[in-house]
């Protein structure tokens, strides 16, 4: 009835091409970078951050609704799973970063360290960075597949207390994201700039790529569409889906607005710093980071209609997506570059990890039925409608 | 619709349509209990009480509270901060939850409603209070004083006004047009008489015509989408009020979300509290089941681990950030002549809600009961953590203070809540407590009756 | 005003009352007014009604709302009275965002109230007729207007469509 995923040839020489032009201008990018390699290491971390969040993210987003004893997500659910299942992968990015740390992170030269810096040095020095990275990648990569494992097991039995374990493997699950997603953004990001503090931080960058990680679902069950599967979604879960993209964006903004209003009006120079080399290095691209992630994805989906067209949404989805690419951009790079460059290298290392992205979800994708037919809530996803 | 027969029913018993209105609509009729009249006349004896406090508060000068020039902000903010963070679980409920399909929050939203619109009626009057001169209130509006000079749009204070004001009047609008139909159900059960020409009023003659239910599910749900940001803008604006200063312990750019989050936290501790007792004096037990503690005590474990991942994120920043202001404010308040303020907030917000992971325990009303009071103390603590131990170590060292209410600010704590019991005792009586229609709609997916004959 | 009347008919499930308002549609009887007890679902499309206009008024008034809140707020504040609050820009737009918010909200809210209320002429002291003081309780109720004396015909083709019990009104 639900027409099981294949990973034809085709798609699978479309992603190699894909993969083969970003790694050919990805490298062109770091042989013309030879000399500023902190700008090649901070790319890497750029998109090994983005996607790996991004698949935390999607984890998250079945984690959410399993807890919330949700019906409707089911129709849809086996696409963010298969894309959680990129944690493990995207992990190897993540430990890439290890490597590059001296180019990224300036705290990690212990040698010479300002007083300040030798205050944070029992959390921020080299070891201790490695370990957690570590763990973050093995323990959020051991609870994607034991999840995974549990939904699959579904497909062949409607035993119920499967069901009840996933319960309980989405309540271990949030306890553990719920702490590590902070600390993984205070980590990876915020000490970039290693001297800038903000509380709000790691809950900003949570959200930042929660949207993005709808938008790729919303992107993700338009290939498919395209390609002629999933055709059971109907426009009720396009509309929520969309729901999502749409209160989320709102919900980014007022957090990017809480973090900025308040350093702005304290107006601290230990804070503000952060802002104001970025408005002054990077203007276009601060500005037009609140454009793109909040005014775009608003006025394109207030209305009703828009979120039950598949074409509108996509275009909401694919900017919300670009602009949260770029949302990372303006937290990674002033820090680490201190300059707003942009060329072959951002674009061939995008290429490539996108690339990735998509093979492991294809190729996840294509091993399980598209939808767990004996959740006991699956029915409940073709028989409900939203208020007019 | 469809419904999985694995869910658990909302409604127990075997309910009809016309079942649900008399078992509703039964609490409005007779003569109320001694229950009742005992409830409200000590709700009125507070509220006495808080009147004279504030008559000796405006009398005598604000000089009869135990503040000072370093503590400004005593318990009068404590409460106003307090109560506001309680008027939010009804329109989270109402507006949130409606966004999110939960059919849970139907026989709870009418009730919680309401509570929030007292709640946020006792907060708004310490901000009134504090400012000393009652008569010259109207000095916060916009408008061009005598000098030309208008308010000061830059502050948070101001912010406050406009926040508090906007979420008054829309909780307001959107609870009655929700009442409407409910109010229509009541007049046409009562007879002839003095009563039914009042409902009849206040009804606005509805009729139940379909394009009626449609424009006004229409309505709902964008009054929803409205009040959903709403809901959040108001703490963030109460939270706007310290964070936009330099004090360590108040400027931190976690507190807008985390302040809205305690908000619904102490505010769904306070919708359990009242609901628990509530539905065992109106016998409405059959309409507020295990399944709906379940759910409010699971958003009650969510945004009570909000609140105490906010509280780790503070202390590890305050260390984080190498700033010894910041640091000093921390320990000072863990292990300052405040410490057992903090270790009682630390024990009711961060700990005892989290007994909730245990099934038998969020199922449990006793249990409930017990923590919800916790996590209203807890609650109300954090705000005094906030407020006074922030305060108290001035940067100045000669200017340190300590402070301890006077019996004047505790009488208006005290009136406030006889303000809000003598509210919701003559809301229980002339309303419906439960939304009498939107039950009716749910009733088919989501009731035993119904599920059982599905299977 | 002149005599009208109607014929009701009720019933006491909601999909009854769908399946009797199918059956008179396609013996194209014109249904006045049909009165439920609560929203039930897909009755919209069944009497093909127009989608409520109310969205757009609401936003509309929530962008002048929008529009007033900010525009006001700086007009006061680099033209009406300049003043210097901690050295930040007359025209500090991170401050405005606060009360331009509140007031999109708070005129929103008031037009889709208003616009509810009186696109269904609904308010204190409105003086609709209620058929069946049971619509508010278990009745769904069809109205069919009557004209030109066709009551008995119209009570007729309601029994036929299942209802519950029919009646006439003289209003």
């Amino acid at each position: 009835m639900y027409k099981s995923f294949e990973f034809t040839k085709k798609i699978k020489s479309f992603l190699i091409a894909m993969l083969v032009i970003g790694a050919v201008l990805a490298a062109a990018g770091i042989a013309m970078n030879l000399d500023h390699t902190h700008r090649i290491w901070a790319n890497v971390l750029l998109n090994g951050f983005f996607f790996t969040a991004i698949a935390m993210s999607a984890a998250f987003f079945v984690i959410v609704h399993v807890l919330g004893e949700s019906g409707w997500h089911t129709a849809v659910q086996r696409i963010p799973e298969a894309m959680s299942l990129y944690v493990p992968v995207g992990g190897v990015f993540m430990l890439l970063v290890l490597v590059g740390m001296h180019d990224i992170y300036h705290w990690s030269h212990t040698e010479h360290l300002d007083e300040v810096l030798q205050g944070k040095a029992p959390y921020l020095n080299p070891l201790f960075f490695s370990i957690r990275t570590v763990a973050y990648i093995v323990i959020w990569s051991l609870l994607v597949l034991w999840f995974r494992k549990t939904s699959l097991k579904t497909d062949s039995t409607d035993d119920i207390k499967l069901f009840n374990k996933q319960r309980t493997i989405a309540g271990i699950f949030i306890v553990i994201f719920a702490v590590t997603s902070s600390t993984s953004a205070w980590d990876w990001i915020m000490s970039i700039d290693a001297h800038w503090f903000s509380t709000l931080f790691g809950w900003y960058m949570f959200v930042s790529t929660f949207v993005a990680a709808v938008a790729v679902i919303i992107v993700l069950l338009f290939i498919l569409r395209r390609m002629g599967y999933m055709e059971h979604v109907n426009d009720e879960h396009l509309h929520d889906l969309g729901k999502y993209l749409f209160g989320f964006s709102i919900f980014w903004a007022y957090l990017w607005v809480s973090q900025y209003l308040l350093i702005w009006y304290s107006n601290i120079p230990e804070e503000t710093v952060y802002y104001v080399k970025r408005i002054q290095d990077f203007e276009t691209v601060f500005y037009a980071n609140v454009i793109i992630n909040f005014l775009a994805p608003f006025l394109i989906l207030m209305a009703r209609g828009t979120k039950r067209k598949l074409n509108w949404l996509i275009a909401a989805a694919v900017i919300v997506f670009i602009g949260h690419w770029i949302d990372m951009y303006l937290a990674i790079m002033p820090g680490a570059t201190g300059h707003a460059e942009f060329g072959i290298l951002e674009i061939g290392m995008t290429v490539f990890v996108l690339a990735v992205f998509l093979f492991v979800f294809f190729s996840r994708f294509a091993k399980a039925p598209v939808v767990p037919e004996n959740h006991p809530y699956f029915k409940e996803s073709f028989d409900y409608d939203n208020i007019r | 619709m469809y419904v999985s027969p694995v869910r658990e029913p909302l409604i127990s018993g075997e309910k009809s349509y016309s079942k649900v209105t008399e078992d509703i609509y039964a609490p409005m009729t007779g003569k109320p209990g001694k229950f009742w009249f005992g409830g409200l006349t000590l709700a009125l004896i507070a509220l006495g009480f808080g009147l004279f406090s504030i008559f000796i508060t405006v009398w005598d000068g604000i000089g009869t509270w135990g503040l000072d020039r370093t503590i400004g902000w005593g318990w009068g903010i404590t409460n106003f901060v307090w109560w506001v963070g309680i008027g939010h679980a009804g329109t989270f409920i109402s507006a949130i939850l409606l966004l999110f399909r939960q059919k849970w929050r139907t026989s709870i939203n009418r009730s919680a409603e309401a509570m929030t619109i007292f709640a946020v009626m006792c907060a708004g009057l310490f901000p009134l209070i504090h400012m000393g001169r009652l008569p010259l209130g109207f000095f916060i509006f916009p408008y061009p004083n005598t000098r030309d000079v208008w308010v000061n749009f830059n502050s948070p204070l101001l912010w406050d006004v406009f926040a508090i004001s906007t979420y008054l009047t829309v909780s307001l609008l959107f609870w009655y047009m929700g009442l409407i139909p409910d109010i229509g159900t009541i007049r046409d059960r009562l007879k002839e008489g003095i009563k039914k020409k009042v409902y009849w009023f206040l009804s606005f003659g509805w009729t139940g015509s379909a394009r009626h239910w449609a424009r006004h599910e229409s309505m709902s749900l964008i009054l929803a989408g409205l009040a959903a940001p709403l809901v959040l803008s108001v703490h963030t604006i109460v939270s706007f009020d310290f964070a936009t200063s330099v004090i360590p312990g108040w400027h931190t750019t976690i507190f807008p979300p985390y302040f809205v989050s305690g908000a619904v936290f102490s505010g769904f501790a306070m919708v359990l509290t009242l609901m628990i007792i509530t539905r065992k004096a109106i016998n409405l037990e059959d309409y507020i089941t295990k399944a709906h503690l379940e759910s409010m005590n699971k958003i009650i474990i969510a945004t009570g681990s909000i609140v105490g991942i906010a509280y780790i994120t503070e202390l590890f920043i305050a260390w984080y950030s190498g700033v010894v202001y910041e640091q000093y404010a921390f320990v000072n308040r863990a292990f300052g002549p405040y410490w057992w303020a903090y270790w009682i907030m630390m024990t009711c917000n961060v700990i005892t809600p989290q007994l909730f992971w245990i099934k038998k325990i969020r199922r449990s009303f006793a249990a409930t009961f017990v923590i919800s009071i916790f996590v209203n103390i807890g609650m109300w603590f954090e705000r005094f953590v906030i407020i006074v131990t922030s305060l108290h170590r001035d940067f100045l060292p000669s200017s340190w203070s300590m402070y301890s209410p006077t019996w004047v600010e505790v009488g208006i704590y005290i009136g406030t809540f006889g303000l809000f019991f003598t509210l919701f005792f003559l809301f229980i009586r002339f309303f419906p407590v439960i939304a009498i229609a939107e039950v009716k709609s749910v009733l088919k997916t989501s009731s035993e009756k119904f599920i059982k004959k599905g299977k | 005003m002149a005599q009208k009347a109607f014929v009701s008919g009720y019933y006491l499930d909601d999909k009854d009352l769908v399946e009797g308002i199918k059956a008179l549609q396609e013996k194209n009887i014109e249904i006045a007014d049909v009165r439920t007890p609560f929203p039930v679902h897909g009755l919209d499309t069944v009497l093909k009604m127009r989608r409520s206009r109310l969205p757009r008024a609401g936003f509309i008034a929530g962008a002048m709302g929008a529009a007033i809140g900010f525009g006001f707020q700086a007009w006061v504040f680099t033209e009406a009275w300049p003043l210097n609050f901690g050295g930040k820009p007359y025209l500090s737009v991170p401050s405005f965002i606060p009360v331009t918010f509140e007031l999109t909200v708070l005129m929103a809210a008031f037009a889709l109230v208003f616009g509810f209320l009186i696109s269904s002429k609904l308010g204190p002291g409105a003086d609709n007729i209620i058929f069946d003081e049971e619509v508010t309780n278990d009745r769904f109720q069809i109205l069919l207007e009557v004209s030109g004396g066709n009551s008995d015909e119209l009570q007729a083709e309601l029994q036929s469509a299942g209802a519950e019990g029919v009646q006439h009104h003289d209003v």
